[in-house]
Protein backbone atom coordinates (compact mmCIF):
# COMPACT_ATOMS: atom_id res chain seq x y z
CA UNK A 1 0.00 0.00 0.00
CA UNK A 2 1.50 3.35 -0.96
CA UNK A 3 2.01 6.11 1.54
CA UNK A 4 -0.41 8.36 -0.31
CA UNK A 5 -3.28 5.91 -0.12
CA UNK A 6 -2.98 5.44 3.64
CA UNK A 7 -2.85 9.08 4.61
CA UNK A 8 -5.84 11.33 4.30
CA UNK A 9 -6.14 15.02 3.57
CA UNK A 10 -9.88 14.73 4.19
CA UNK A 11 -11.24 12.42 6.81
CA UNK A 12 -14.66 11.26 7.96
CA UNK A 13 -15.22 11.80 11.67
CA UNK A 14 -18.28 10.83 13.67
CA UNK A 15 -18.81 12.29 17.11
CA UNK A 16 -21.73 12.28 19.50
CA UNK A 17 -22.05 16.00 20.12
CA UNK A 18 -24.32 16.90 23.02
CA UNK A 19 -26.13 13.60 22.61
CA UNK A 20 -26.60 13.87 18.85
CA UNK A 21 -24.53 11.82 16.40
CA UNK A 22 -22.77 14.06 13.88
CA UNK A 23 -20.72 12.81 10.91
CA UNK A 24 -18.65 15.15 8.75
CA UNK A 25 -15.90 14.68 6.22
CA UNK A 26 -13.49 17.56 6.61
CA UNK A 27 -9.81 18.45 6.54
CA UNK A 28 -7.72 15.96 8.49
CA UNK A 29 -5.79 18.88 9.97
CA UNK A 30 -8.85 20.31 11.70
CA UNK A 31 -8.67 20.50 15.46
CA UNK A 32 -11.70 19.32 17.38
CA UNK A 33 -12.50 23.00 17.94
CA UNK A 34 -12.44 23.87 14.24
CA UNK A 35 -14.34 20.69 13.37
CA UNK A 36 -17.07 21.62 15.84
CA UNK A 37 -17.27 25.26 14.77
CA UNK A 38 -16.63 25.04 11.02
CA UNK A 39 -17.79 21.57 10.03
CA UNK A 40 -20.54 20.89 12.57
CA UNK A 41 -21.77 24.44 13.27
CA UNK A 42 -21.34 24.08 17.05
CA UNK A 43 -20.00 27.51 17.94
CA UNK A 44 -20.15 27.73 21.73
CA UNK A 45 -16.51 26.72 22.37
CA UNK A 46 -14.22 29.64 21.47
CA UNK A 47 -10.69 29.96 20.10
CA UNK A 48 -8.54 31.86 22.58
CA UNK A 49 -4.83 31.26 22.91
CA UNK A 50 -4.23 28.17 20.78
CA UNK A 51 -1.79 26.75 23.31
CA UNK A 52 -3.88 25.30 26.12
CA UNK A 53 -3.53 28.09 28.67
CA UNK A 54 -6.82 29.99 28.46
CA UNK A 55 -9.54 27.34 28.53
CA UNK A 56 -12.06 29.14 26.29
CA UNK A 57 -12.13 26.14 23.91
CA UNK A 58 -12.74 23.60 26.70
CA UNK A 59 -15.11 20.76 25.85
CA UNK A 60 -15.66 17.41 27.52
CA UNK A 61 -14.40 14.41 25.58
CA UNK A 62 -15.94 11.29 27.11
CA UNK A 63 -16.54 13.37 30.23
CA UNK A 64 -13.02 14.78 30.61
CA UNK A 65 -12.18 18.47 30.07
CA UNK A 66 -9.77 18.95 27.17
CA UNK A 67 -8.58 21.91 25.12
CA UNK A 68 -10.45 21.38 21.85
CA UNK A 69 -7.83 23.51 20.06
CA UNK A 70 -5.09 20.99 20.95
CA UNK A 71 -6.81 17.79 19.83
CA UNK A 72 -7.35 16.75 16.24
CA UNK A 73 -10.94 15.78 15.52
CA UNK A 74 -9.65 12.67 13.75
CA UNK A 75 -7.93 11.56 16.95
CA UNK A 76 -11.17 11.38 18.92
CA UNK A 77 -13.37 9.85 16.20
CA UNK A 78 -16.21 8.02 17.94
CA UNK A 79 -16.04 10.00 21.18
CA UNK A 80 -18.86 11.72 23.04
CA UNK A 81 -18.32 15.48 23.15
CA UNK A 82 -20.14 17.85 25.47
CA UNK A 83 -20.10 21.61 24.94
CA UNK A 84 -21.84 24.26 27.03
CA UNK A 85 -24.95 23.87 24.86
CA UNK A 86 -25.10 20.27 26.02
CA UNK A 87 -25.91 21.46 29.54
CA UNK A 88 -29.37 22.65 28.48
CA UNK A 89 -32.38 20.76 29.81
CA UNK A 90 -34.24 18.47 27.43
CA UNK A 91 -36.89 21.18 26.88
CA UNK A 92 -34.23 23.71 25.85
CA UNK A 93 -34.32 25.73 29.07
CA UNK A 94 -31.16 26.51 31.01
CA UNK A 95 -29.61 23.76 33.08
CA UNK A 96 -28.80 24.27 36.78
CA UNK A 97 -25.23 25.44 36.16
CA UNK A 98 -26.24 27.82 33.41
CA UNK A 99 -29.05 29.22 35.57
CA UNK A 100 -26.65 29.68 38.48
CA UNK A 101 -24.15 31.51 36.24
CA UNK A 102 -26.96 33.84 35.19
CA UNK A 103 -28.16 34.39 38.77
CA UNK A 104 -24.67 35.09 40.14
CA UNK A 105 -23.61 37.31 37.21
CA UNK A 106 -20.78 34.90 36.47
CA UNK A 107 -20.58 35.95 32.82
CA UNK A 108 -19.56 39.42 31.70
CA UNK A 109 -18.07 39.45 28.20
CA UNK A 110 -18.95 35.76 28.01
CA UNK A 111 -15.95 34.55 26.05
CA UNK A 112 -14.70 32.23 28.80
CA UNK A 113 -18.18 31.13 29.87
CA UNK A 114 -18.66 28.03 27.67
CA UNK A 115 -15.33 26.66 28.91
CA UNK A 116 -16.10 27.57 32.51
CA UNK A 117 -19.47 25.82 32.30
CA UNK A 118 -18.22 22.48 30.99
CA UNK A 119 -15.22 22.52 33.33
CA UNK A 120 -17.61 23.09 36.23
CA UNK A 121 -19.92 20.36 34.96
CA UNK A 122 -17.05 17.87 34.93
CA UNK A 123 -15.98 18.92 38.44
CA UNK A 124 -19.51 18.44 39.81
CA UNK A 125 -20.08 15.19 37.93
CA UNK A 126 -18.33 13.24 40.68
CA UNK A 127 -21.30 13.98 42.91
CA UNK A 128 -19.16 14.93 45.90
CA UNK A 129 -19.73 18.39 47.40
CA UNK A 130 -16.78 20.65 46.54
CA UNK A 131 -15.42 23.42 48.77
CA UNK A 132 -14.49 26.79 47.28
CA UNK A 133 -10.81 25.86 47.15
CA UNK A 134 -11.63 22.68 45.25
CA UNK A 135 -13.82 24.60 42.82
CA UNK A 136 -10.97 27.04 42.23
CA UNK A 137 -8.56 24.16 41.69
CA UNK A 138 -10.93 22.63 39.14
CA UNK A 139 -11.08 25.96 37.25
CA UNK A 140 -7.29 26.17 37.18
CA UNK A 141 -6.42 26.89 33.56
CA UNK A 142 -9.72 28.55 32.65
CA UNK A 143 -8.92 32.25 32.48
CA UNK A 144 -11.49 35.01 32.96
CA UNK A 145 -10.42 38.60 32.42
CA UNK A 146 -13.71 40.19 33.56
CA UNK A 147 -15.16 38.74 36.73
CA UNK A 148 -12.21 38.21 39.01
CA UNK A 149 -13.55 34.63 39.36
CA UNK A 150 -15.55 35.29 42.56
CA UNK A 151 -18.97 35.22 40.88
CA UNK A 152 -18.00 32.11 38.90
CA UNK A 153 -17.09 30.21 42.07
CA UNK A 154 -20.32 31.55 43.68
CA UNK A 155 -22.34 30.25 40.76
CA UNK A 156 -20.80 26.78 40.89
CA UNK A 157 -21.44 26.62 44.65
CA UNK A 158 -25.03 27.68 44.06
CA UNK A 159 -25.51 25.05 41.35
CA UNK A 160 -24.23 22.23 43.50
CA UNK A 161 -26.35 23.33 46.46
CA UNK A 162 -29.51 23.70 44.40
CA UNK A 163 -29.25 20.64 42.22
CA UNK A 164 -26.76 18.05 43.42
CA UNK A 165 -25.70 16.16 40.31
CA UNK B 1 -5.20 28.99 13.89
CA UNK B 2 -5.09 29.12 10.10
CA UNK B 3 -2.87 26.08 9.87
CA UNK B 4 -1.45 24.75 6.67
CA UNK B 5 -3.44 21.60 5.90
CA UNK B 6 -1.70 18.31 6.59
CA UNK B 7 -2.53 14.68 6.06
CA UNK B 8 -3.39 12.34 8.90
CA UNK B 9 -2.49 8.75 9.48
CA UNK B 10 -3.46 6.60 12.45
CA UNK B 11 -0.89 4.09 13.68
CA UNK B 12 -2.28 0.82 14.99
CA UNK B 13 0.94 0.08 16.83
CA UNK B 14 4.13 1.89 17.76
CA UNK B 15 5.96 -0.23 15.17
CA UNK B 16 3.50 0.97 12.54
CA UNK B 17 4.21 4.54 13.53
CA UNK B 18 7.97 3.99 13.18
CA UNK B 19 7.44 2.52 9.70
CA UNK B 20 5.28 5.51 8.78
CA UNK B 21 8.01 7.86 10.00
CA UNK B 22 10.50 6.10 7.72
CA UNK B 23 8.08 6.28 4.80
CA UNK B 24 7.19 9.95 5.17
CA UNK B 25 10.56 11.32 6.21
CA UNK B 26 11.11 14.82 7.45
CA UNK B 27 7.63 16.24 6.97
CA UNK B 28 6.07 13.78 9.41
CA UNK B 29 5.28 14.50 13.04
CA UNK B 30 3.96 12.14 15.69
CA UNK B 31 1.00 13.14 17.83
CA UNK B 32 -0.17 11.47 21.03
CA UNK B 33 -1.84 13.88 23.46
CA UNK B 34 -1.03 16.84 21.22
CA UNK B 35 -0.21 19.18 24.08
CA UNK B 36 3.23 20.08 22.72
CA UNK B 37 2.76 19.64 18.96
CA UNK B 38 -0.58 21.40 18.58
CA UNK B 39 0.46 24.71 20.22
CA UNK B 40 3.37 24.78 17.75
CA UNK B 41 0.98 24.01 14.87
CA UNK B 42 -1.58 26.60 16.01
CA UNK B 43 1.11 29.26 16.29
CA UNK B 44 2.55 28.34 12.89
CA UNK B 45 5.87 27.24 14.40
CA UNK B 46 5.47 23.67 13.14
CA UNK B 47 4.07 22.94 9.68
CA UNK B 48 3.96 19.18 9.32
CA UNK B 49 2.95 17.52 6.05
CA UNK B 50 1.73 14.37 7.75
CA UNK B 51 0.66 13.84 11.35
CA UNK B 52 0.90 10.28 12.64
CA UNK B 53 -1.47 9.57 15.50
CA UNK B 54 -0.23 7.08 18.11
CA UNK B 55 -2.86 7.94 20.72
CA UNK B 56 -4.69 4.68 20.01
CA UNK B 57 -1.64 2.51 19.41
CA UNK B 58 -2.10 -0.92 20.92
CA UNK B 59 -5.74 -0.39 21.83
CA UNK B 60 -8.94 -1.33 20.09
CA UNK B 61 -9.53 -2.99 16.74
CA UNK B 62 -6.68 -1.17 14.98
CA UNK B 63 -4.13 -2.82 17.20
CA UNK B 64 -3.87 -6.03 15.26
CA UNK B 65 -2.81 -4.33 12.06
CA UNK B 66 0.91 -4.30 12.64
CA UNK B 67 1.44 -6.74 15.41
CA UNK B 68 4.36 -8.68 13.94
CA UNK B 69 7.47 -6.61 14.55
CA UNK B 70 6.18 -5.20 17.81
CA UNK B 71 5.57 -8.53 19.39
CA UNK B 72 9.24 -9.27 18.98
CA UNK B 73 10.28 -5.99 20.52
CA UNK B 74 8.64 -6.87 23.81
CA UNK B 75 10.38 -10.19 24.20
CA UNK B 76 13.85 -8.90 23.38
CA UNK B 77 16.64 -8.31 25.86
CA UNK B 78 14.24 -6.57 28.20
CA UNK B 79 11.93 -9.47 28.75
CA UNK B 80 14.80 -11.41 30.21
CA UNK B 81 15.41 -8.63 32.71
CA UNK B 82 12.20 -9.68 34.41
CA UNK B 83 9.70 -7.13 33.17
CA UNK B 84 7.12 -9.20 35.02
CA UNK B 85 3.62 -9.03 33.61
CA UNK B 86 4.88 -8.20 30.12
CA UNK B 87 7.64 -10.73 29.90
CA UNK B 88 5.78 -13.77 28.68
CA UNK B 89 3.16 -11.96 26.69
CA UNK B 90 5.05 -11.10 23.52
CA UNK B 91 5.91 -14.61 22.45
CA UNK B 92 2.99 -16.04 20.46
CA UNK B 93 2.32 -15.05 16.86
CA UNK B 94 -0.79 -13.05 17.76
CA UNK B 95 0.55 -11.67 20.97
CA UNK B 96 1.34 -8.28 19.52
CA UNK B 97 -2.32 -7.41 19.15
CA UNK B 98 -2.97 -6.40 22.71
CA UNK B 99 0.20 -7.02 24.63
CA UNK B 100 3.90 -6.50 23.80
CA UNK B 101 5.31 -2.99 24.17
CA UNK B 102 2.14 -1.39 22.85
CA UNK B 103 0.07 -2.64 25.73
CA UNK B 104 2.99 -1.68 27.97
CA UNK B 105 2.78 1.79 26.46
CA UNK B 106 -0.43 2.33 28.42
CA UNK B 107 0.58 0.62 31.65
CA UNK B 108 2.16 1.49 34.95
CA UNK B 109 3.68 -1.62 36.49
CA UNK B 110 6.34 -2.46 39.05
CA UNK B 111 8.91 -5.23 39.04
CA UNK B 112 12.39 -5.81 40.44
CA UNK B 113 12.85 -2.38 41.95
CA UNK B 114 11.69 -0.45 38.91
CA UNK B 115 8.49 1.24 37.85
CA UNK B 116 7.67 0.77 34.18
CA UNK B 117 5.59 3.66 32.88
CA UNK B 118 4.27 3.42 29.36
CA UNK B 119 4.78 6.32 26.98
CA UNK B 120 1.03 6.80 26.46
CA UNK B 121 0.27 7.16 30.18
CA UNK B 122 -1.25 10.61 30.71
CA UNK B 123 0.02 13.05 33.30
CA UNK B 124 -3.36 12.89 35.07
CA UNK B 125 -3.10 9.13 35.35
CA UNK B 126 0.49 9.22 36.58
CA UNK B 127 -0.41 11.88 39.16
CA UNK B 128 -3.29 9.73 40.47
CA UNK B 129 -1.70 6.29 40.27
CA UNK B 130 -1.54 4.65 43.72
CA UNK B 131 1.40 2.36 42.89
CA UNK B 132 3.47 5.25 41.56
CA UNK B 133 2.57 7.32 44.64
CA UNK B 134 3.72 4.53 46.93
CA UNK B 135 6.84 3.45 45.06
CA UNK B 136 8.15 6.73 43.61
CA UNK B 137 6.17 9.74 44.88
CA UNK B 138 8.41 12.23 43.03
CA UNK B 139 6.72 11.16 39.78
CA UNK B 140 3.22 12.07 40.85
CA UNK B 141 4.35 15.34 42.41
CA UNK B 142 5.96 16.32 39.11
CA UNK B 143 3.12 15.07 36.90
CA UNK B 144 0.54 16.89 39.02
CA UNK B 145 2.48 20.16 38.58
CA UNK B 146 2.23 20.10 34.78
CA UNK B 147 0.13 22.79 33.11
CA UNK B 148 -3.52 22.59 34.03
CA UNK B 149 -6.09 19.76 34.27
CA UNK B 150 -6.77 19.79 30.51
CA UNK B 151 -3.08 19.46 29.69
CA UNK B 152 -2.79 16.61 32.18
CA UNK B 153 -5.86 14.83 30.76
CA UNK B 154 -4.34 14.60 27.28
CA UNK B 155 -0.59 15.05 27.65
CA UNK B 156 1.49 11.87 27.75
CA UNK B 157 4.77 10.84 29.35
CA UNK B 158 6.35 9.95 26.02
CA UNK B 159 5.24 13.22 24.46
CA UNK B 160 6.78 15.30 27.22
CA UNK B 161 10.04 13.35 27.19
CA UNK B 162 10.37 13.36 23.40
CA UNK B 163 9.47 17.06 23.12
CA UNK B 164 12.32 17.82 25.50
CA UNK B 165 11.34 21.24 26.80
CA UNK B 166 14.11 22.24 29.22
CA UNK B 167 11.56 23.59 31.72
CA UNK B 168 9.29 20.54 31.61
CA UNK B 169 8.69 18.57 34.79
CA UNK B 170 8.99 14.96 33.65
CA UNK B 171 12.40 15.14 31.93
CA UNK B 172 13.67 16.82 35.10
CA UNK B 173 12.50 14.11 37.48
CA UNK B 174 13.72 11.40 35.11
CA UNK B 175 17.20 12.92 35.22
CA UNK B 176 17.03 13.33 39.00
CA UNK B 177 15.90 9.71 39.43
CA UNK B 178 18.45 8.19 37.08
CA UNK B 179 15.66 6.76 34.91
CA UNK B 180 16.14 5.24 31.49
CA UNK B 181 13.89 5.22 28.45
CA UNK B 182 12.89 2.25 26.35
CA UNK B 183 13.10 3.37 22.75
CA UNK B 184 11.89 1.48 19.70
CA UNK B 185 12.19 1.85 15.96
CA UNK B 186 9.69 -0.97 15.54
CA UNK B 187 12.42 -3.50 14.85
CA UNK B 188 14.65 -3.54 17.88
CA UNK B 189 14.41 -1.86 21.25
CA UNK B 190 17.18 0.09 22.90
CA UNK B 191 17.64 1.85 26.20
CA UNK B 192 18.87 5.38 26.81
CA UNK B 193 19.67 6.98 30.14
CA UNK B 194 17.61 10.12 30.73
CA UNK B 195 20.74 12.07 31.54
CA UNK B 196 22.22 11.28 28.13
CA UNK B 197 18.96 11.48 26.16
CA UNK B 198 18.15 15.16 26.72
CA UNK B 199 20.70 16.98 24.57
CA UNK B 200 19.50 20.56 24.44
CA UNK B 201 16.57 22.84 23.77
CA UNK B 202 13.81 20.63 22.28
CA UNK B 203 16.59 18.27 21.23
CA UNK B 204 16.90 14.62 22.23
CA UNK B 205 18.76 11.49 21.22
CA UNK B 206 15.70 10.11 19.43
CA UNK B 207 16.38 9.14 15.81
CA UNK B 208 13.93 10.24 13.12
CA UNK B 209 12.15 6.88 13.08
CA UNK B 210 12.23 6.14 16.81
CA UNK B 211 9.63 6.49 19.55
CA UNK B 212 9.83 6.30 23.30
CA UNK B 213 7.87 3.23 24.41
CA UNK B 214 8.27 3.55 28.17
CA UNK B 215 10.34 4.92 31.02
CA UNK B 216 12.02 2.69 33.57
CA UNK B 217 12.26 4.44 36.91
CA UNK B 218 14.01 3.15 40.05
CA UNK B 219 11.62 2.96 42.98
CA UNK B 220 12.33 5.07 46.05
CA UNK B 221 14.75 3.11 48.20
CA UNK B 222 14.39 2.68 51.97
CA UNK B 223 15.32 5.77 53.93
CA UNK B 224 15.21 8.14 50.97
CA UNK B 225 13.33 11.45 51.09
CA UNK B 226 12.18 13.33 48.02
CA UNK B 227 11.00 16.79 47.05
CA UNK B 228 9.83 18.68 43.98
CA UNK B 229 9.56 22.48 43.84
CA UNK B 230 8.87 24.83 40.97
CA UNK B 231 7.99 28.48 40.54
CA UNK B 232 6.26 30.03 37.54
CA UNK B 233 4.76 33.45 36.90
CA UNK B 234 1.27 31.99 36.83
CA UNK B 235 0.44 28.57 38.20
CA UNK B 236 0.44 26.28 35.17
CA UNK B 237 2.96 28.26 33.12
CA UNK B 238 6.32 26.75 32.34
CA UNK B 239 8.62 26.85 35.34
CA UNK B 240 11.06 29.74 35.70
CA UNK B 241 13.02 27.20 37.69
CA UNK B 242 12.20 23.76 39.05
CA UNK B 243 14.16 21.45 41.33
CA UNK B 244 13.87 17.75 42.12
CA UNK B 245 15.86 16.42 45.06
CA UNK B 246 16.39 13.03 46.68
CA UNK B 247 18.25 12.64 49.95
CA UNK B 248 19.13 9.64 52.12
CA UNK B 249 20.12 10.32 55.68
CA UNK B 250 21.53 7.51 57.78
CA UNK B 251 23.03 7.72 61.27
CA UNK B 252 22.38 11.45 61.25
CA UNK B 253 24.24 12.39 58.09
CA UNK B 254 23.52 12.68 54.37
CA UNK B 255 24.94 9.55 52.79
CA UNK B 256 23.47 9.92 49.31
CA UNK B 257 21.69 12.61 47.36
CA UNK B 258 20.54 13.40 43.85
CA UNK B 259 19.66 16.96 42.87
CA UNK B 260 18.59 18.24 39.46
CA UNK B 261 17.22 21.53 38.13
CA UNK B 262 15.02 22.46 35.18
CA UNK B 263 14.29 25.73 33.40
CA UNK B 264 17.81 27.02 34.06
CA UNK B 265 19.71 25.48 31.13
CA UNK B 266 18.95 24.08 27.69
CA UNK B 267 18.15 20.74 29.33
CA UNK B 268 17.52 19.40 32.84
CA UNK B 269 20.84 19.30 34.69
CA UNK B 270 22.21 17.33 37.63
CA UNK B 271 23.76 19.58 40.26
CA UNK B 272 26.73 17.37 41.04
CA UNK B 273 28.55 20.06 43.05
CA UNK B 274 25.62 20.27 45.43
CA UNK B 275 25.45 16.49 45.79
CA UNK B 276 29.15 16.34 46.63
CA UNK B 277 28.92 19.23 49.09
CA UNK B 278 26.06 17.56 50.96
CA UNK B 279 27.90 14.35 51.59
CA UNK B 280 28.37 13.77 55.30
CA UNK B 281 26.33 16.81 56.34
CA UNK B 282 23.97 16.60 59.28
CA UNK B 283 20.46 17.84 58.49
CA UNK B 284 21.24 21.08 60.32
CA UNK B 285 24.32 21.68 58.19
CA UNK B 286 22.66 21.29 54.79
CA UNK B 287 21.92 25.00 54.37
CA UNK B 288 25.48 26.02 55.19
CA UNK B 289 26.90 23.37 52.85
CA UNK B 290 24.69 24.72 50.05
CA UNK B 291 25.86 28.28 50.80
CA UNK B 292 29.41 27.01 50.52
CA UNK B 293 28.85 25.92 46.92
CA UNK B 294 29.71 28.81 44.64
CA UNK B 295 27.68 29.67 41.56
CA UNK B 296 25.86 26.48 40.56
CA UNK B 297 27.83 24.74 37.85
CA UNK B 298 25.84 23.36 34.95
CA UNK B 299 23.10 25.97 35.02
CA UNK B 300 23.03 28.51 32.20
CA UNK B 301 19.81 30.45 32.67
CA UNK B 302 18.63 32.85 29.98
CA UNK B 303 16.71 36.11 30.21
CA UNK B 304 13.30 36.37 28.58
CA UNK B 305 10.02 38.21 29.09
CA UNK B 306 9.20 36.10 32.15
CA UNK B 307 12.42 36.55 34.15
CA UNK B 308 16.03 37.60 33.93
CA UNK B 309 18.86 35.09 33.93
CA UNK B 310 20.03 36.41 37.29
CA UNK B 311 16.61 35.98 38.83
CA UNK B 312 16.38 32.41 37.52
CA UNK B 313 19.79 31.57 38.98
CA UNK B 314 18.84 33.04 42.34
CA UNK B 315 15.46 31.28 42.27
CA UNK B 316 17.09 27.98 41.42
CA UNK B 317 19.30 28.26 44.49
CA UNK B 318 16.36 29.07 46.73
CA UNK B 319 14.42 26.10 45.37
CA UNK B 320 17.40 23.79 45.89
CA UNK B 321 17.44 24.89 49.54
CA UNK B 322 13.72 24.28 49.97
CA UNK B 323 13.84 20.94 48.20
CA UNK B 324 16.78 19.72 50.26
CA UNK B 325 15.08 20.76 53.50
CA UNK B 326 11.91 18.92 52.55
CA UNK B 327 13.67 15.85 51.19
CA UNK B 328 15.87 15.50 54.27
CA UNK B 329 12.87 15.90 56.58
CA UNK B 330 11.15 13.11 54.64
CA UNK B 331 14.25 10.97 54.83
CA UNK B 332 14.36 11.38 58.60
CA UNK B 333 10.66 10.55 58.83
CA UNK B 334 11.17 7.46 56.69
CA UNK B 335 14.04 6.14 58.77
Amino acid sequence: MSAESRTSAEIAVTLTVNGREVSRTAGAHLTLLRWLREAAGVTDPKYGCGEGSCGSCTVLVDGQPVSACLVLAAQVDGAAVTTAAGLLQADGSLGPLQRAFQQRHAAQCGFCTPGMLVTAAAALAGGRRLGRAEIRAALHGNLCRCTGYGPIVDAIELAQDEAPR
Amino acid sequence: MFTRPFRFERAGTLADACAMLRRHGEGAKVIAGGQSLMPLVNLGLAQPEVVIDISRAGSGPDAGAGSGPDAGAGSGPDAGAGSGPDAGAGSGPDAGAGSGPDAGAREISAADGYLHIGALVTHARLAADPAAARLQPLLGAAAGSIGNPRVRNRGTLGGSLAHGDPAAELPLVMVALGASYQITDGRRPRQARAEEFHLGYLTTGLADDELIAAARVPVLGPGWGWSFHEVSRRDGDFALAAVAALVRIADGIVVESRVAAGGVADRPVRLADVEIALSGASPGEIGARLDGVGPLRGIRPVSDTAASAGYRARLCRVLVGRALAEASARSLAAA
